[in-house]
């Protein structure tokens, strides 16, 4: 395990989910993501519908550093929010901290002042949870001893030939 | 950057395919994507443009291996091998945990494999890392093609690292060697995060 990998443990994601499900309720938005800049899920809430939230989070992540890279190419550190907007669902994306997303998914039923003003209390909120993760002394339990050979042997198989 | 989900039980590994314009890193995804059955695989996303370049990145995740109870997912990324394209470029590498930097064999394309590795470590000192501290191996592509160069030759200019690498010859497009690349680096990474016991063969030579 090294040093830089974000480890999330069971009481930082009830802490989380807590925080996105009062962010749903707040702010009358569906679907909440916490998304890792890299592209990855961190934690979800929301809505019970089959989302593709694997590839909303590798795209989410995509659009939101290109739109860091047009901030800077203007002089910007960055754009703090990205707005998509559809005509019956819309997606809001807000800086949480330096390695970590929030991304809303919303419909009529609410506004995207309102998606945003819940928003920056949400990322405030998790902000601080990350950060006090990170802090903590990652007691690693099944993942703390080096791999067996057998262990570090597993593949994704021998595919069907075509 | 890997990322450890004990709630869900879950790992995540991202695995970036690196490499010149047109070497064939989108084919070596693609043919992961026809091979591997629906429970193992998610949707493929290509970014593309209009002459079916990469634009920006092509996504797959991978989800097939179980280890001490935890599942262990792979997120492969492609990035735009056009050398005009480097910001996006740079953008796809953040949190990368292993490598795969596939290489076109052809004699006329040498010299752009040589820069793509080249702009491969100058974009990952931008992230403060390195190729010493990340698992990755090199894949020889185009191998069936006639005008191509020999494989000492290549490895010479492109494995010529203090840690020399696993490499691969490959046809991707026909996906010969494309699974014995994906295997071997998905184990260095999984290696290179939690080690392996003392005394056992590892795969970074």
């Amino acid at each position: 395990m090294r040093l830089h990998d974000v480890v999330i443990h069971e009481g930082d994601a009830e802490k989380i989910n807590a925080v996105l499900t009062t962010f749903l309720g707040e702010s009358g938005a569906t679907e909440a993501l916490l998304i890792d800049r890299s592209g990855q899920l961190l934690a979800a809430t929301g809505a019970n519908r089959a989302l593709d939230t694997v590839s909303i989070s590798a795209l989410a992540a995509g659009a939101f550093s290109s739109t860091g890279a047009l901030a800077q190419l203007l002089g910007e550190t960055e754009f703090t929010v990205l707005f998509h907007q559809g005509n019956k669902e819309s997606m809001h994306v807000s800086t949480v901290d330096d390695q970590a997303i929030l991304l809303a998914i919303f419909g009529e039923r609410t506004t995207v002042g309102m998606v945003r003003l819940f928003a920056k209390e949400a990322a405030t909120a998790i902000g601080q949870i990350l950060s006090e993760a990170r802090a903590k002394p990652r007691s690693m339990g099944d993942l703390s001893t080096p791999l067996t050979a057998d262990e570090s042997r597993t593949t994704f198989g021998e595919p069907t030939k075509l | 950057m890997a990322i450890i989900n004990y709630a869900q039980k879950v790992i995540n590994f991202k695995v970036v395919y690196y490499g010149p314009g047109v070497a064939g890193k989108t084919a070596n995804l693609q043919h992961i994507h026809k091979s591997l059955p629906d429970g193992s695989k998610g949707s493929m996303i290509s970014l593309a443009a209009g002459d079916d370049r990469t634009l920006f990145f092509d996504f797959l995740p991978l989800s097939a291996l179980t280890v001490r109870g935890f599942t262990a997912k792979f997120q492969l990324y492609t990035v735009p091998g056009q050398v005009y394209y480097n910001m996006t470029r740079k953008l796809v590498l953040r949190g990368a945990d292993g490598m795969v930097f596939v290489a076109d064999s052809q004699w006329d394309r040498l010299r752009d494999n040589v820069e793509s590795f080249r702009n491969l470590e100058e974009n990952l000192r931008e992230y403060n890392t390195s190729l010493d501290e990340m698992p990755y191996v090199i894949q020889y592509n185009k191998r069936d093609l006639e005008n191509i160069a020999p494989l000492d030759y290549m490895e010479f200019l492109l494995n010529r690292r203090a840690r020399r690498v696993p490499s691969f010859e490959a046809v991707a497009v026909n996906g010969d060697g494309v699974f014995d690349t994906l295997n071997t680096v998905s184990r260095m990474v999984l290696v290179g995060e939690f080690g392996q016991e003392k005394g056992e063969h590892r795969e970074t030579a």
